[in-house]
């Protein structure tokens, strides 16, 4: 009972902030103490999508027990996606005028638009494919791999080395996505000014509110009966199959759905950030992403969401304010968690809060 | 302040909301002091070269507060570490404007981070100094770039190649790592070596992956391509992790200066202070800078500089001087103009004289490029570099090639009538 | 008898004269352009005076100095730590030098070449076999026709099996380029035999500008050496990917304990290569200090130190972090995360962000060449052989002793080892000790071959896994073999497809690669694969 409750209250303050943050910065004057600064707007708007992509991660591995080290692939696929549109958006404003081509195709001598970027004009389109490709390529990686019934660390490896190599692809000044320096200086979404104060408001909103979503969906499918066989998938995968249910159908699903939350998250991060670049793809982003979820709490939604804000929040405010001994906090800090908060940081406080109940009750 | 705190903090119980506080604090700004932003990472990949910028900053900003200040007031570094993580330089880019107030920042190191902070400089009119050689292909109103540009590195080195002190060289590598300043600079070069009569069956482009450190294959490939009785040069862009198991392979396989001479664009005295130069001796870097020039500004800098790391063996390199003449000519600016304004210290940097480093006198140009001279060295045993050969005086930094068709045709000049980085024609005329 | 008498007569009166010709021409070195300094070099060359040898090879080194005060051009001799000058003809000592108290006779790559020529003629008759060699090697891109009988003479007074190979090298080159029409064709046929890639060089010269019979004796000389080149291409290849492979396996193996064995997923096991590679260069620092120059011994020292520093702090951070997460492998990654980033940081505060330089003993810098064709690095052989060794005495220690024995059992069947006596927790940290100090050796090798940075490890990690889950998860033989063939399938696609490529398609076959075998090569049997 007191699980479904907080829950609501949970999603009743996610809204309002999506409502509020906005309202503050918008509404009131900026000499007003209640004044939120835009500046701050697209910080935590940026923190919104981290936490989406934590959602995700923890969708797989908090409830399915797959330990994927390559979301990142998905959520910079998603950001790529995004990119292309907000590049398309730019037309002849790029340094070199060109209506037809993005400016680094141009200094890089391409004579015309390369058959992917098609109909990345179109703001519908992109974001379809912001779904469908992190999508289809968790589909078809995911069906392969469950099929071949690769699990563990093994799984865990191989999507490490897919994300790896299309890092090392999305270098490739060949591949047409801007090389290292990937895509960036873009001017407008849908015809607004991506600086205006705004867009950035309208950003912050659909963060939230897609995060408001996924951490919905997630909690319709982990309470379901779709979720209590994914929970039997996670603690113990042969019995479940012995049982009768097909694991490797429940895996993709949950895993293709994941990654679809993840590109989701992709996207909403690279208008807020103004860059998406192969960086993303780096393998020790995705670890990080694990970290969050870990470190929030590992299986509770949450958790995973405070994990992604928290750490995030610490990583600002650290590299400011010890620029220089910064990792030795965040570094003591992930392990001091995994000592004595082994459950994560929500799995800790509602540890404590059930002995507490439990005590009385007795 | 406080306040405003409290309200968030009723208004959300949950640490979630907390995070919006921490970004709206601004730090509290002294009112009489000059705040300079030092934007260069502390950690991840690009720590190794962009530390050392980060102290010579600090120790100018030392230098000048030992001096009175400027303007009467004490000059206060803000120091954030973007972490080698290009959104991240932009967030910080963002923080150092908003909120601590910075009034310049000193920064970037890779052109991606560059590209990154661009849009929040120009959105939010802050003034950045860019210390490194780079592509070009870029002038941005809010941008000083006291780097060299690809005229004032590349195309004198393979000049240089190609005459005959430097061995006459008609046959190129041109071999870089995976990302725009290679690609571009090499686009260039090969444009450039058409148009002195070479083919393209005598030029060998070939890219690696950053941190690339099996170079057996290339070495080899590298001896095969130059055995083809034509005096082959090697044109090497390959960035800084990268160029330490390279140059280890190529002195293992015996590929001597005086056969096959490589010259690099991406490696300093810094980069050569982790290597035995032994096998080395005599191949070339290409700056505007050399730490064993013999020249009195320079004998004071190395100076200052070992007194201030507090390391005798420490060494200096080019984009430590680009960073001296950019704040140099910045605190110059700010006292013509008077006011820290970036619009008034922008108009005062045109034109602006600095001696450099090496002799000779840096001025900006109203493209927001420098005028250095360029240097062409030999490695020597003691991991310095001799100077072989030089220009006669400055070259003017170009923001556009000439040999790119494209941005031939952009001219980029900040003061009026142009008053524009990539235009045509000039945005005022009478 | 008149003219035996006559020439020590003559010697001796022209000697003085000859002193100041070669003192006089000494002092054109001082010209500013390299032009006149080569034209100066060459005449020195030609005068025969053998005390030029000195000065010439002192500029090639860059010794050569002009004294401030004088304008005397001298030898800046460095020794001990101590500088001193030297009279540039006569060796004769004249007192101490200060820094900055003379400037450098500077030399460029075309100069250095010219030099290395002219001293090749002047050495040509030493009576060290090593200079000649060196003489030999260095004139045959530069030998004039000048030199034509000098090198024909030396050749037949040759004895030493190696130095006349050289000359009849060098000779044949110079012949092909200045001698009469049979000289040429002869050489052409003789320089066949030379597979490398030098000759090949000097034949595509020759063929720009050859005519008739010339040309076609040196087309196929050419191709008779292309064809060979093409083979031993195939070996450099073998070499290449052996070389890799064995980085790949040094990188890894600690791995294959930590992760393989104990079931950490130890993210911080670059960490410990980069301590060892760290641990190397403090000795190299140490010992430089108390033994200047003992560098091999300073290299060999650091194989039990960065095996001792690494292990024993593998062994402290099993006993303060990881004991109490076992059970719980994804909770190690978490934690040895956290570690990874404070361990290079904790690099970086001490150590500067900068790459530390950790020197080559002379043996390990070079290379062998079977041919010029077929180069194989000394580094990379020592490397090779050095990953050899460490594999094989992981793999005897854990067959053969008891700690391994222990080893084995707690890792099968933890509660039947307790239960027989075995002190399983000191195991476990003995385990954990034993490949992290593995991995400190790794640090070794890899100080050799790559940059001493905060970075090191980080360029290994992901490889590191790949191999380990490769080859298959606690089975040092899968990485073994793992480590070999990744590294050969990546050195037999980079030619193909680049250095970029290649690795992608690494990445994808070994994706593929586990569709097929979920558990890796070498997958483990029976109960323990469930677990």
């Amino acid at each position: 009972m007191r699980f479904v409750t907080s829950h609501w209250i949970f999603s009743a303050l996610l809204a309002a902030i999506t409502i509020i943050v906005p309202v503050l910065n918008l509404a009131v004057p900026e000499g007003s103490a209640l004044h939120i600064p835009t500046y701050a707007v697209s910080l935590f708007g940026k923190y919104l999508a981290f936490a989406l992509l934590a959602l995700a991660v923890d969708l797989i591995w908090g409830y399915c027990g797959i330990l994927s080290l390559g979301h990142g692939a998905f959520f910079a696929l998603g950001g790529y996606a995004m990119g292309m549109y907000l590049m398309r958006q730019i037309g002849d404003r790029g340094v070199y005028g060109n209506a037809e081509l993005p400016d680094f195709m141009v200094f890089l001598n391409w004579q015309e638009l390369p058959w992917y970027w098609y109909g990345f004009d179109n703001f519908f389109f992109a974001m379809a494919m912001v779904m469908l490709v992190p999508g289809l390529l968790a589909f078809i990686f995911g069906w392969f791999a469950f099929r071949s019934r690769v699990s563990g660390v093994y799984l865990s490896i191989i999507t490490q080395a897919m994300t790896f190599a299309l890092m090392l692809a999305f270098f490739r000044n060949d591949m047409g996505f801007g090389g290292n320096n990937g895509l960036t200086d873009f001017k407008e979404l849908l015809g607004f000014d991506l600086r205006s104060q705004g867009m950035r408001a309208a950003l912050f909103i659909a963060s939230g509110g897609a995060l408001l979503a996924g951490f919905l969906i997630c909690r319709v499918i982990v309470t379901s009966k779709l979720g209590k066989i994914l929970i039997g998938i996670r603690d113990a995968e042969s019995r479940t199959r012995f049982l009768g249910y097909r694991v490797e159908h429940y895996k993709v699903f949950v895993f293709t759905v994941s990654a679809v939350m993840a590109g989701i998250a992709g996207a909403l991060y690279v208008p807020q950030v103004g860059i998406i670049n192969p960086g993303e793809f780096a393998p020790a982003n995705s670890i990080e992403i694990v970290v969050w979820v870990a470190l929030g709490g590992r299986g509770t939604l949450i958790g995973a969401i405070m994990g992604a804000v928290l750490v995030n929040m610490a990583k600002s405010y650290f590299t400011a304010a010890f620029p220089e001994i910064w990792l030795f906090a965040l570094g003591g800090l992930f392990i001091a968690v995994t000592l004595f908060l082994p459950r994560g940081i929500l799995g800790g406080i509602s540890g404590s809060l059930n002995m507490l109940s439990a005590r009385s009750r007795s | 302040m406080i306040s405003r705190r409290n309200a968030l903090n009723t208004l959300a119980a949950a640490a979630l909301a907390a995070g919006v506080g921490i970004g709206a604090v601004p730090a509290k700004a002294a009112e009489d002091t000059i705040k300079v932003g030092v934007l260069h990472s502390l950690s991840g990949t690009m720590a190794i070269s962009e530390t050392t910028l980060k102290d010579s900053v600090l120790m100018m900003i030392d230098n000048l507060n030992k001096e009175g200040g400027l303007l009467g007031k004490k000059v206060e570094a803000v120091v954030v570490d973007p972490a080698s993580n290009w959104p991240l330089f932009a967030e910080k880019a963002r923080e150092l404007i908003q909120v601590n107030k910075v009034d310049v920042v000193f920064g970037c190191w890779t052109s991606v981070s560059r590209k990154s902070v661009l849009p929040v400089f120009e959105e939010l009119n802050g003034m950045l100094f860019y210390p490194v050689q780079y592509e070009g292909e870029e002038s941005s109103r809010n941008v000083f770039y006291t780097g060299a540009a690809p005229n004032q590195q590349a195309i004198p080195a393979v000049e240089y190649l190609m005459s005959e002190d430097g061995g006459g060289a008609k046959r190129f590598v041109l071999l870089g790592t995976d990302y725009v300043y290679p690609r571009t600079t090499n686009k260039i070069l090969r444009a450039f070596l058409h148009t002195k009569g070479i083919a393209d069956a005598d030029i060998m482009e070939e890219y690696t992956p950053f941190g690339h450190s099996d170079w057996q294959t290339i070495v080899a490939n590298v001896k095969k391509f130059a055995s083809q009785g034509i005096k082959t040069a090697v044109v090497s862009t390959i960035n800084g992790d990268a160029n330490v198991p390279f140059y280890k392979e190529l002195g293992n396989q015996g590929i001597k200066a005086e056969d096959i001479p490589v010259v690099a664009f991406s490696v300093g005295e810094e980069e050569l202070a982790g290597l035995d130069t032994t096998p080395l001796v005599g191949h070339l870097g290409a700056w505007n800078y050399f730490m064993s020039v013999d020249a009195p500004e320079n004998d004071t800098f190395i100076k200052a500089w070992h007194a201030f790391i507090k390391d005798e063996k420490r060494v200096t390199n080019d984009p430590m001087e680009a960073t001296y003449i950019g704040f140099k000519m910045w605190t110059q600016a700010v006292k013509q103009a008077g006011t820290t304004d970036v619009d008034a210290v922008r108009q005062a940097m045109y034109g602006q004289k600095v001696k450099n480093l090496t002799g000779g006198m840096a001025v900006m140009n109203a493209n927001h490029h420098l005028s250095k001279p360029v240097l062409i060295g030999e490695i020597q045993e003691d991991g310095q570099f001799d100077v072989v050969w030089q220009t006669e005086g400055e070259v003017v930094g170009d923001a556009w090639s000439d040999f790119i068709p494209e941005s031939a045709a952009l001219t980029a000049d900040w003061t009026y009538p142009w008053v524009c980085g990539n235009c045509k024609k000039p945005a005022f005329t009478n | 008898m008149l003219r035996r008498l006559l020439l020590p007569l003559l010697l001796l009166f022209a000697s003085p004269a000859f002193a100041d010709q070669t003192a006089e021409l000494l002092e054109g070195l001082k010209a500013k352009s390299y032009a006149a300094k080569i034209a100066v070099v060459e005449k020195l060359a030609a005068s025969g005076d053998a005390r030029v040898v000195a000065p010439l090879t002192a500029m090639l080194n860059g010794r050569l100095h002009i004294r401030k005060s004088d304008g005397l051009i001298v030898v800046l001799e460095k020794k001990d730590g101590k500088r001193r000058f030297l009279n540039a003809l006569t060796g004769e000592p004249l007192g101490p030098a200060k820094s900055r108290s003379s400037k450098k006779i500077r030399v460029n790559n075309r100069l250095r070449g010219v030099l290395r020529g002219a001293l090749g003629s002047l050495t040509l008759f030493s009576t060290d076999p090593a200079q000649r060699l060196n003489a030999a090697q260095s004139m045959f891109k530069s030998a004039g026709a000048d030199s034509l009988p000098a090198l024909a003479k030396a050749y037949l007074n040759e004895t030493n099996d190696g130095v006349r190979e050289a000359l009849a090298r060098t000779l044949a080159a110079a012949r092909l380029r200045h001698g009469t029409d049979e000289e040429k064709l002869a050489a052409a046929h003789i320089l066949a035999d030379y597979p490398d890639r030098g000759v090949r060089d000097l034949l595509a010269k020759t063929a720009q500008t050859a005519k008739g019979d010339l040309l076609v004796a040196v087309k196929q000389a050419d191709a008779s050496i292309e064809q060979r080149l093409a083979f031993f291409d195939i070996l450099q290849n073998l070499f290449q990917g052996l070389s890799l492979g064995s980085v790949l396996l040094l990188a890894a193996i600690g791995l294959a304990i930590t992760f393989g064995v104990m079931g950490v997923i130890n993210m911080a096991h670059g960490e410990m290569v980069m301590l060892g590679a760290y641990t190397t260069h403090v000795v190299q620092v140490v010992m430089q200090q108390y033994y200047p120059g003992a560098i091999t011994q300073s290299l060999l020292l650091s194989i039990p130190a960065a095996f001792l520093i690494a292990g024993l702090f593998g062994v402290f951070l099993e006993r303060s972090v990881i004991r109490f997460l076992y059970g719980r492998p994804l909770e190690t990654l978490l934690a040895t995360w956290g570690l990874s980033l404070m361990l290079q940081q904790f690099v970086r505060s001490i150590f500067g962000p900068t790459n530390r330089e950790v020197i080559a003993p002379s043996w390990m810098s070079g290379a062998i060449e079977i041919t010029g064709g077929l180069v194989l690095t000394n580094n990379r052989i020592c490397i090779i052989i050095f990953a050899v060794l460490v594999f094989l005495v992981l793999t005897l220690l854990i067959r053969y002793t008891d700690f391994g024995l222990r080893m084995r059992a707690v890792t099968q069947n933890r509660a039947m080892a307790d239960a027989v006596g075995i002190r399983s927790s000191w195991v476990d940290a003995l385990t954990f000790g034993l490949g992290s100090g593995v991995a400190g050796l790794a640090g070794v090798a890899l100080s050799q071959i790559d940059n001493v940075s905060p970075n090191l490890g980080q360029g290994y990690i992901i490889d590191s896994f790949l191999v380990v889950v490769f080859g298959g998860v606690g089975n040092l033989w899968g990485t073994l073999v793992g480590a070999l063939s990744l590294g050969m399938a990546n050195k037999f696609l980079e030619p193909y497809a680049g250095a970029v490529l290649g690795k992608i398609l690494i990445l994808v076959l070994v994706i593929l690669f586990i569709q097929k075998r979920p558990r890796g090569l070498f997958a483990l049997k029976g109960r323990a694969a469930e677990a």
